[in-house]
């Protein structure tokens, strides 16, 4: 057991991983400091094979990550934002590429179809997944904040805030755009993403700049 | 003069601090009542401790049970922070927030436009400038709403009776029984009455009462005092060595030597950077003569003095050197 790549907050922005000659993927460069012996190699498509680099290619959701590999302790942070750590137990994880930060290799990467509310959102059609047993570290502007979705209370979320969720959730482009925002001004809030079901969804106390405008 | 120990309108979003102000003690002015601290221990909540979301243990927030802290609609604060960064408004009716601040909520509620026809009378209590009314939008209904702007940091006022005049980009949202106001000073807006708002800044806020003089760009707003004046350390820069300097920075200008002077009694509330975060419209001022930021001269058909001056093309009027000597 203790071959598992061990993954630890190193204050709230630096992920710290002790590898034991085992290996992670990680957003390509986002090394910023290890001790040890690591190799590091970059894997075209996301590490996801051939059809999975077709894939991303084809569905835009592109990442670019790299396989660090060695034994002793890694360090990876991005731009400063914060690193939350999620344990997968054989759930899938669905996260935003830009969000992902690292993975344990025991964990399975691939992309998802979001349906049509990614176009509005600016977050594209598609989605990264990530499955199996393990650890990955999922990044956001200010440290995440977690909201519970269960029958009977659905949530709603900014697509500029949305990071990532888990669990059993039906996600739909929901437009609060009603009559008031052709009739006068915007709302301000005119495209969400409702969850239903039951799960986690991660939001960042910070927006992205949607292509859905100012939302 | 020191700055007495002091507890922010009871709520500092930012337990005491080490190294920072002494903070014990309510509040002594009636305006501003004792509350609740920003984080109140709640199940799933976030303890005194704002470096550690959640527990002290756990770099990541953490329950009892070791998880990392999930909120559900029950779970969530009612009107207050979820984390410096967030903040959750238990909504049963109307509240005011700036467009694009919402980031999640519970529940149903619709978001508003201002302009739309049946929020009219309500606008009409809370919006004393309609000018700058397009920049909010009415959230309407029942449930729990999480606010957010760029992951700065967020920390909500409770007037009572009161009022307070903030930086205009810095407001984020207000409860409509407030009402919004231009103030005179252009780019500030003031909030008279009792209620409670939320507003931004960059680095949690301090508290501190007058006398003082603060950094122009730390400012985010202040309560209850006068409205500032400008003070200069006149000494460096008087003279012609002074205006040489002013204009060149040759000789050293420190860039402190310009400051906001606050007297009276209040307080006066300062970020912890002197980075500002970016102004919203708050409509324009009618120009008018003898109001402030509105550019209309302060009599009609005075000369300005400024054109008697010697005022080179290309620079200026070399930092007032011909008012020092008197031309």
């Amino acid at each position: 057991m203790w071959l598992v790549a061990q993954f630890r907050l190193q204050g709230s922005k630096v992920l710290a991983v002790d590898l034991m000659g085992d290996a992670v993927k990680a957003r390509n460069g986002s090394m910023v400091a290890y001790s040890g012996q690591m190799s590091f190699k970059k894997l075209s498509g996301g590490g996801d094979g051939l059809r999975g680099m077709v894939t991303r290619r084809l569905t835009g959701e592109q990442m670019v990550v790299m396989e660090v590999k060695g034994q002793g302790t890694c360090y990876f942070a991005d731009r400063a934002t914060e690193v939350n750590l999620v344990r997968l137990n054989g759930e899938t994880l669905y996260v935003e590429a830009d969000n992902l930060l690292c993975t344990e290799a025991t964990l399975h990467t691939g992309t998802s179809f979001t349906g049509l509310h990614g176009m509005t959102s600016g977050n594209g059609l598609f989605t990264t997944k990530v499955e199996g047993q393990g650890w990955a570290a999922v990044m956001s502007d200010g440290p995440a904040i977690i909201l519970r979705v269960s029958q009977g209370m659905p949530l709603r979320v900014d697509p500029g805030a949305y990071i990532a969720h888990t669990g059993n959730l039906n996600r739909n482009f929901k437009s609060g755009a009603g009559f008031s925002t052709f009739f006068g001004e915007g709302g301000g809030e005119a495209v969400q993403i409702e969850f239903v079901g039951d799960g986690l969804v991660y939001v960042q106390p910070s927006e992205r700049v949607t292509i859905g405008g100012d939302v | 003069m020191s700055y007495p120990p002091q507890s922010p309108y009871g709520q500092p979003g930012y337990p005491p601090q080490q190294g920072g102000l002494p903070q014990q003690g309510g509040y002594p002015q009636p305006g501003y009542p004792p509350q609740q601290g920003g984080y109140p221990p709640q199940p799933g909540g976030y303890p005194q401790q704002p470096q550690q979301y959640g527990g002290p243990q756990a770099p990541l927030p953490q329950t009892a049970a070791g998880g990392p802290v999930v909120h559900d609609v029950t779970t969530l604060p009612s009107n207050d922070n979820v984390n410096p960064y967030a903040f959750s408004v238990d909504l049963n009716g109307q509240y005011f927030l700036q467009k694009g601040k919402m980031v999640a909520y519970y529940g149903n509620i619709q978001f508003h436009g201002i302009g739309h026809g049946p929020l009219d009378a309500l606008i009409g209590r809370s919006f004393h400038s309609p000018l700058h009314a397009a920049d909010w939008v009415v959230a309407e209904g029942q449930g729990k709403m999480i606010l957010a702007d760029r992951a700065f940091d967020l920390n909500s006022y409770d007037l009572e009776d009161g009022n307070l005049t903030v930086r205009s980009g810095n407001l984020l949202a207000f409860d409509p029984r407030l009402s919004l106001k231009q103030s005179i000073i252009p780019g500030f807006l003031t909030l008279i009455g009792t209620g409670k708002f939320v507003a931004a800044s960059n680095g949690p806020v301090h508290f501190v009462e007058p006398p003082i003089r603060v950094d122009p760009q730390a400012l985010v707003g202040w309560a209850d005092c006068p409205s500032p004046c400008h003070h200069y350390d006149h000494s460096y820069m008087r003279g012609v060595l002074g205006g040489i300097r002013q204009l060149t920075g040759l000789g050293g200008v420190s860039g402190e030597e310009h400051q906001f002077e606050f007297i009276g009694a209040g307080q006066v509330l300062l970020q912890s950077s002197e980075k500002l975060m970016a102004d919203i419209n708050i409509g324009h001022v009618p120009a008018e003569a003898g109001i402030p930021g509105a550019g209309a001269p302060s009599q009609a058909g005075r000369q300005q003095p400024q054109q008697q001056l010697p005022n080179i093309p290309g620079l200026g009027n070399l930092g007032d050197l011909g008012r020092r000597f008197g031309l």
